[in-house]
């Protein structure tokens, strides 16, 4: 069963976004001086990566089978690993190229990039069988946004930059990371869920529940 | 030959009949696609919110427009490539080729070109070329420099988009190229602070669709070597790349020979420009 489950994963989606990856904070622990522009960009590609885990190109078939989605998402995040490794061997170059990176911060950016990849996935699962491209997109366009627009960049920071003044990067991930295991939370947990994160459409719901006017 | 013309004419004339329909549709699925609305709005809104601010040197601010109608402009047009894919099966068998609409999803990228241009006569409206912003560039290379930064990168990103979706199947492809581009070029403009003369990582530099051109130092504004011009040629050389590569998914016959021969020329151009590019202009960095 959980052979099954993980074997039909988007893994090369996900192993090739964690390569690319790899390649970008590669180049970002070769090149100290680049290091705080690439490794954000490496962590970025690891929580799109993370958004793919959950795609399920037979999701009309496999949603209503007696397993549930809180067991098939448990199956599944074990595929984030692939990105948590590729981002650990990162920093691992990293600080064998004697960077001076402040590490825990570093290491929670990483946590909180890939759980944010795979709870915006867990969130957009709700509504679609393959949730991995749109989730995929917003999640970069959210953590690029410090770097692309600088007036984000004043009052939010995703990569700790060692003697930069500015909001500290812990405190957002440490709140992305509570909001994360809610959203992860509410999304596999069924029937608990807020009207807007139906697993069935609303148009299909309301053609399934016909009117009947009494004789 | 007067009989082939009388019959090419029709041809030509229900041929366009066909595809401007098709461009205008195109046209209007992609100003509407929620990506690039937001990419105009952000482009809008960092003009705006940078008015009246300071600026020390142009490539302060001229990255934007790049990065929002380029950038997004090419994840918009991805996803309107391959918009079509699961109906590929239907369309196929329509009279219209898939080489030919697919030229039809390369027409909209004058939508962000006009938008592009409009980005650049506002630039030019904050910031006149006499500024020192600029650095030691003359008016016409100052003119070429915020060219090839904001209007053809505006061009250039959709149809890199267009040709992306038309051959990769990967869903997240665009933001996944745009990231690598973006990673490449901070990379590159890293390695050219700490060698402006060098004329590998002056190639480096210019090696990519968006290329910086001068830096703020204590010595005021710096122009790295390079010549402007010749990189909007390189540009504009990937940009006909990229329509090449697009066109060239489902072609045949005749047609296919003749994109590949296109191909093979523009490419070699594009590498005579992109050397040109790197060893024109000025030969080392000059300060202002």
């Amino acid at each position: 069963m959980t052979g099954a489950v993980l074997r039909a994963g988007a893994w090369p989606a996900v192993a090739g976004l964690s390569g690319a990856a790899v390649v970008v904070g590669g180049c970002g622990a070769a090149f100290p001086a680049a290091a705080t522009v690439l490794l954000p960009i490496c962590f970025t590609l690891l929580a799109a990566a993370a958004a793919f885990t959950l795609d399920e190109p037979a999701s009309l078939v496999v949603d209503v089978t007696p397993t549930g989605p809180v067991r098939r998402t448990g199956i599944r995040a074990v595929a984030l690993l692939a990105p948590l490794a590729a981002g650990a061997l990162v920093l691992l170059a990293a600080a064998l190229r004697g960077q001076a990176l402040p590490w825990a911060a570093a290491s929670l950016a990483l946590a909180g990039n890939i759980l944010l990849g795979f709870a915006v996935a867990c969130v957009v699962r709700t509504r679609t069988g393959e949730p991995g491209a749109a989730a995929g997109t917003a999640v970069v366009l959210a953590l690029m946004a410090p770097s692309l627009v600088p007036q984000v960049a004043r009052f939010v920071r995703t990569f700790p930059s060692p003697g930069a003044g500015g909001p500290s990067s812990d405190t957002v991930w440490w709140t992305v990371l509570a909001v994360c295991v809610v959203a992860i939370a509410v999304s596999v947990g069924g029937r608990s869920l807020p009207p807007w994160m139906s697993t069935v459409p609303i148009s299909r719901r309301r053609r399934s529940y016909p009117t009947v006017q009494p004789p | 030959m007067t009989a082939a013309l009388e019959v090419s004419r029709p041809e030509a004339v229900a041929r366009r009949a066909t595809l401007v329909p098709l461009a205008a549709r195109e046209l209007r699925r992609f100003v509407l696609n929620p990506v690039f609305l937001f990419a105009v709005v952000m482009t809008l809104w960092v003009a705006w919110s940078r008015a009246g601010a300071t600026v020390t040197e142009i490539d302060e601010v001229n990255g934007y427009p790049a990065v929002f109608l380029g950038g997004f402009g090419m994840m918009a047009a991805y996803w309107l490539s391959r918009s079509m894919r699961a109906s590929e099966p239907v369309a196929g068998v329509t009279p219209v080729t898939r080489p030919a609409r697919t030229a039809v999803l390369c027409a909209v990228a004058i939508v962000p070109f006009l938008c592009g241009i409009l980005a650049l006569l506002g630039f030019l409206r904050t910031y006149p070329l006499s500024d020192a912003a600029y650095g030691p560039f003359s008016p016409s290379a100052r003119i070429a420099v915020l060219v090839g930064q904001i209007v053809v990168p505006a061009l250039g990103g959709p149809l890199l988009g267009v040709a992306l979706g038309r051959w990769v199947r990967f869903p997240g492809a665009a933001f996944v190229l745009f990231l690598v581009i973006f990673g490449w070029v901070q990379l590159v403009t890293i390695l050219t602070i700490s060698r402006p003369d060098s004329a590998p990582i002056a190639v480096l530099r210019l090696f990519s669709p968006f290329a910086f051109f001068t830096l703020h130092a204590d010595a005021g504004v710096t122009a790295w070597r390079g010549s402007p011009w010749f990189f909007i040629g390189w540009q504009l050389a990937l940009c006909a790349i990229a329509v090449l590569v697009a066109l060239l998914r489902g072609a045949e016959g005749r047609v296919r020979t003749r994109i590949i021969r296109a191909l093979a020329i523009t490419g070699a151009a594009a590498v005579i420009l992109l050397v040109l590019a790197a060893t024109g202009g000025f030969t080392h960095a000059v300060a202002a």
